[in-house]
């Protein structure tokens, strides 16, 4: 006999939705309720999350659903041949790649440079953020100004100065970018840091004893954790955008690999007789961008407190 | 008052701008009548300094603008024709060259052309001793003897001394390479810079390279008035030209690098010329009734070649399977087709002796087993710098393929033509895909760059292509030589063939083809013909409709 019992469905929603909950995990799993429920009721928002996981698993099972090598051709053979060939459904590029293959081991790239990005540039963001908004004074002032010149600079000119300056190569685009995209984070975690710093919890958890580092941490970086997830996922398409420029540029990916930007860049020179070189890459970009704004869209009115405050 | 006056200005203004939009500004984008724009990649021009030019693009814009003592004939490239100089005569012993000026020349400065000028453009070029001084130095002058074997005997005679009795035609062909240009001495000495000597440079001055990098000094049909890097080179017609005046007021190369770009353009009429079409493009400019299409074999042969510094590159074995790497067929079919011919040996055809036979094809099994035979059964990595443009980087990726299949890991750097080349000219590459363009019609262009390497330490002063690729061959360099003092031409042409043959069978360079260079044309334009070599692309000639 196990110590939960399935309840029936209804009852189970009533638990998740109880206005007393009996317990810390009651209710946090109660707010995760509330917050799915918000998320799911909005279409796009859902649709914006399936084409996400669409990108996760296909850039997982790459291997099993590329029906081509990504980077061997048949130059002789099989060169820029349209969309709707036989064995190339979307076609085959200059070198007589597949394209749809090509798209398909480029997800992971892709993936890799979001979550890279994002593991990167959100927590320097937020630490920057929550230590010179809790701090203040001095130590406020000189990482804000840091900050200021970073955002003083157009983010695809910086990450285009650090990618030139690191060497060409898919690592150094994502060190680039995450350079670079930081700085709003910082500003947002600052400005979520002033509104709690001087609350009532706040000044109870200093009362007990807790040191500044601890506050900063457990009391202070969780509240600004949904407004940071909300713009991450917005960034995201930004990122996706920032990181096709570079490849397109050159500073990204190296041939032969898949980046999606540098396949538009090599596509280019066939835009006008074989337009599906540059298309097809672009369709992908576009999608997946799409789909991260849609997400981050939903997110930001799923987790908005004010909406949340029951 | 004001008011009203500011109401009649607004209504009158109004007046205008309906007036121009009723007309209807034509939207033609055509280009002026007196004024030739060509599309052209010439992102590697790194100096118009004649002295120190030794680029593609750059040896087109000198031709156009310097003048040489004598040119190639371009309808028949076995002889030289006179430019500045009027005659010229051989001492019995070939050592000794004197050239008669042809009277009352003039710079486009309005400076006259002596013997003075020409003997201090050779002394500069040979004491700079910068990228092409080595096509002089193998005269054996020296920066310490060219004042004595280059010198002015009177305003309008020059002498040459050669260290060695060449055959003439050798003499007279190196002449027409656009290290020979004259430029105009009283005009480069305003602008001479101060330096300090060092080991390596032992002038107290730059012999104006400095200015003259960016600047122009010369006499030929045009002038050079601007150069903006990976951006545009505008020539001018110089009225003071001795010879028969350029038709045309104006050339403007733009930098477009992009075919696809260059074919919309041409499409658009907003160039006269496009000079970097690829085969895709090229077909539907042929389509094009409007357009038209120039083109010509040229001594120029595209090769990847293998820096014998790299312990894995030197070996023989891994020389040779890489020359099985390579897929000829599908390149030759579609990567450079319209625009190359697959060759191998490193002469032109068309050059005396040219071996025309291609035995490499593609054939990973055999390169499997000669990798295996080096030690390297599985392959090895390695990179190579490729210059982002088409067609080289094309074919790079087309044998990072292929290499990739017999385990031999190849790393693309891609970078722009400077980059590429300054890190060539250093020996820091592995592997290194170019072209090269015969300095004058005469197979010991090719034959001195490919298998002579006098100095194979890293201060070699011949940087010849064997040098920058680390190739010690004392033998092959000897045999260079033999050739070049070689009489007849039936025992010459055989020395040729015999280093064509060792270069193919065992140097570190992978040729793939020939190319035919090809310019998609305007339909307006009149005698626009391309030479045989980069320097004999003449642009006087041309007219428009």
């Amino acid at each position: 006999m196990s110590a939960l019992p399935a309840a029936p469905r209804q009852g189970r929603r009533a638990w998740l939705l109880s206005n007393s909950p009996a317990s810390r995990l009651q209710a946090r799993l109660g707010r995760a309720y509330m917050v799915w429920l918000r998320f799911s009721a909005n279409g796009l928002a859902v649709a914006g999350l399936a084409i996400i996981l669409l990108l996760v698993l296909v850039a997982i099972f790459a291997g099993l659903l590329a029906p081509h090598s990504p980077t061997l051709g048949d130059l002789a053979g099989a060169r820029l041949l349209p969309p709707g060939t036989p064995g190339y459904l979307l076609g085959t590029d200059d070198q007589g790649r597949d394209i749809l293959s090509r798209l398909i081991y480029g997800s992971r790239l892709t993936l890799f440079v979001v979550v890279l990005v994002a593991v990167i540039a959100a927590p320097v963001g937020l630490l920057v953020g929550t230590v010179a908004g809790y701090a203040g004074g001095w130590l406020d002032a000189v990482l804000m100004r840091i900050t200021d010149i970073f955002l003083a600079f157009p983010k695809l000119v910086l990450a285009l100065a650090f990618a030139a300056a690191l060497g060409p190569g898919i690592e150094n685009a994502v060190i680039a970018i995450a350079i670079t995209s930081w700085p709003p984070y910082a500003r947002i975690a600052r400005a979520e840091t002033l509104t709690v710093r001087n609350s009532d919890y706040i000044a109870a958890v200093r009362l007990v004893g807790a040191s500044p580092w601890r506050i900063v941490l457990r009391h202070v970086m969780p509240m600004c954790l949904s407004s940071l997830i909300v713009r991450v996922t917005l960034d995201m398409a930004g990122i996706i955008l920032t990181a096709a420029g570079l490849g397109f540029l050159g500073l990204g990916a190296q041939p032969p690999t898949p980046e999606w930007g540098a396949m538009i860049a090599s596509g280019r020179r066939f835009i006008l007789d074989q337009w599906w070189v540059a298309t097809m890459p672009g369709i992908a970009i576009f999608v997946v961008s799409l789909g991260f704004n849609l997400l981050g869209d939903g997110l930001r009115d799923a987790l908005d407190p004010k909406e949340g405050a029951q | 008052m004001t008011v009203h006056l500011r109401k009649q200005l607004i209504a009158l203004a109004a007046g205008v701008s309906l007036a121009v939009i009723a007309n209807g500004v034509p939207a033609l984008a055509a280009t002026p009548a007196d004024t030739l724009v060509e599309a052209f990649a010439i992102d590697d021009i790194i100096s118009l300094d004649p002295a120190e030019a030794f680029e593609l693009s750059t040896a087109e814009v000198t031709c156009n603008t310097y003048d040489l003592l004598v040119r190639l004939d371009i309808n028949d490239t076995s002889k030289v024709v006179p430019d500045l100089a009027e005659s010229w005569t051989v001492s019995p012993d070939r050592l000794t060259y004197t050239f008669k000026l042809k009277p009352g020349l003039v710079f486009a400065s309005g400076n006259p052309i002596t013997a003075e000028d020409v003997a201090w453009s050779f002394e500069r070029a040979v004491k700079l001793n910068l990228n092409p001084a080595f096509l002089l130095n193998q005269f054996g002058l020296t920066g310490d003897n060219v004042a004595d074997k280059a010198k002015a005997v009177d305003p309008t005679t020059f002498t040459l001394t050669v260290d060695q009795p060449y055959a003439p035609s050798f003499v007279l062909n190196v002449l027409t390479s656009t290290v020979g240009s004259v430029v105009d001495k009283k005009l480069v000495l305003e602008h001479v810079k101060p330096v300090t000597p060092s080991d390596e440079n032992k002038y107290d001055n730059d012999f104006g390279n400095g200015w003259l990098k960016t600047n122009y000094a010369g006499s030929g049909p045009f002038v050079t008035r601007v150069w903006k890097p990976s951006e545009a080179v505008v020539l001018e017609r110089n009225d003071k030209y001795f010879g028969e005046k350029a038709k045309l007021a104006r050339v403007i190369y733009r930098h477009i690098k992009e075919s696809s770009g260059q074919r919309l353009a041409l499409e658009a009429g907003d160039i006269d010329v496009a000079r970097n079409l690829e085969p895709g493009d090229l077909e539907a400019v042929q389509a094009n009734k409007d357009l038209a299409v120039a083109s010509a074999a040229k001594g120029t042969i595209y090769y990847i070649s293998l820096n014998q510094k790299n312990p894995n590159l030197a070996k023989p074995e891994v020389i040779e399977a890489l020359k099985y790497l390579v897929d000829y067929d599908a390149i030759g079919k579609t990567l450079i087709k319209g625009i190359g011919q697959i060759h191998q040996t490193f002469l032109p055809k068309g050059q005396l002796g040219a071996v025309d036979e291609n035995p490499y094809k593609l054939d990973l099994a055999k390169a499997k087993q000669l990798l295996a035979g080096a030690g390297l059964p599985d392959g090895f990595s390695v990179t190579m710098d490729v210059r982002s443009t088409q067609p080289v980087s094309g074919i790079a990726e087309s044998f990072q393929q292929t290499a990739g299949q017999a385990g031999v890991k190849v790393e693309i750097i891609p970078g722009d033509g400077k980059q590429t080349l300054t890190k060539y000219r250093a020996r820091k590459h592995d592997i290194y895909i170019g072209q090269w363009g015969s300095d004058y019609w005469d197979p010991n262009s090719n034959a001195e760059t490919f298998t002579a390497n006098p100095d194979n330490s890293d201060d070699g002063k011949s940087k010849t292509l064997a040098w920058r690729n680390a190739w010690d061959v004392p033998a092959l360099t000897a045999k260079t030589k033999s050739a070049l003092l070689e009489e007849d031409p039936a025992k010459r042409a055989a020395i040729y063939k015999e280093l064509q043959e060792a270069v193919l069978k065992d140097g570190p360079f992978v040729t793939i083809f020939q190319q035919i260079e090809v310019a998609g044309l305007s339909g307006k334009l009149k005698g626009f013909r391309l030479g045989p070599t980069f320097d004999s692309n003449f642009l006087a000639a041309v007219s428009k409709d």
